[in-house]
């Protein structure tokens, strides 16, 4: 919606502001929410940090923050609207990311000296 | 009133395919940027792996609280992009600005933080060299992956704080318009360098705590 120069018309003025309202609520709605999912996931992943889990700790820590990260890329990025294209690119940081890793620990896990 | 003449540019048919294209050629940077940062954290994984205890010993001496605040300072600021590139697209210019305001306050206050945590480690001595004060010596391993990827980090951050103000003068002085693609761009771009501190931070603040 645009800025609107004050009305002359005081019922006009009232149902700008209620629209504005409505418009403020559709634009901070969905990211807030987002942003609370965040911050508990968050909470979590720090509380769990100090439980003696063993390597239980860094593979929490790291598979919420991956549900972090999924949450950030989907909403706030919004690649859920994006295009297939947009997506592939995206898809293609990922897929060459996991041959970075699989190739770098085939060599050193399969060592035996 | 709506500047949206201004906002379309040749050759974009409109401003969909046009914002359409700047997410696309932004999220191709993004790809390369994953792999740029990919290769630290499988350096990462690797020594990690080998040097179980000594990453442990040294992830002790991080300064957790400077990490946390920081983390929640990016995750909010990752809100207010978003509700600055919803405004925008919605052409609230004020809501915007203000919006973009608060991202670059809160980018601030992370590389604030990040200073006085800077400091705290080298008053520790916290950095690789002879008379590093921990061992087993892989302990220097991690601290030299902390310096490194925070910096890295830091520095990516201070050129999206850089980007953020830019826009922000160039939408008050209406050089270019808030409806137009470049908010997409800037957005996209201020995510990830958030999501790759969500990843930064249990690799180097969470290790070794429990």
């Amino acid at each position: 919606m645009t800025d609107h120069a004050p009305s002359s018309r005081p019922e006009l003025d009232a149902e700008r502001r209620s629209e504005r309202r409505a418009q403020a609520w559709w634009l901070w709605k969905g990211p807030a929410l987002v942003w609370l999912a965040l911050i508990v996931l968050f909470a979590i992943s720090l509380g769990s940090a100090y439980l003696p889990l063993g390597d239980g700790n860094i593979a929490a820590n790291l598979l919420i923050a991956a549900v972090m990260i999924v949450l950030l890329v989907t909403f706030l990025m919004d690649l859920q609207n994006a295009t297939v294209i947009v997506r592939l690119i995206a898809g293609a940081g990922l897929f060459w990311l996991i041959f970075m890793f699989s190739l770098t620990f085939n060599d050193y896990l399969s060592r035996y000296y | 009133m709506s500047d949206t003449a201004g906002a379309l540019q040749h050759p974009w048919p409109n401003l969909r395919l046009q914002r359409e294209g700047v997410g696309l050629g932004m999220w191709m940077f993004l790809a390369s940027e994953v792999l740029f940062f990919g290769g630290l954290f499988v350096s990462y994984a690797v020594y990690r792996s080998f040097n179980e205890e000594a990453f442990r010993i040294a992830g002790e001496h991080t300064e957790i609280v400077y990490g946390t605040i920081n983390t929640v300072l990016l995750l909010t600021s990752s809100l207010t992009m978003t509700v600055a590139l919803r405004a925008a697209t919605a052409n609230m210019r004020d809501l915007t600005l203000a919006c973009l305001a608060v991202t670059a306050a809160l980018g601030v206050a992370f590389l604030i933080c990040k200073g006085l945590e800077y400091r705290e480690d080298l008053k520790e001595h916290l950095f690789p060299d002879p008379h590093f004060p921990l061992s087993p010596p892989a302990t220097q391993m991690f601290w030299g992956f902390y310096w490194i990827m925070t910096g890295i980090h830091a520095v990516h951050l201070t050129g999206g704080i850089a980007i953020v103000l830019v826009v922000l003068v160039l939408f008050k002085r209406r050089v270019i318009p808030v409806q137009g693609s470049t908010m997409e761009g800037v957005a996209i771009y201020w995510h990830f360098v958030d999501s790759v501190w969500l990843v930064l931070y249990p690799l180097l603040y969470l290790a070794g705590r429990s």
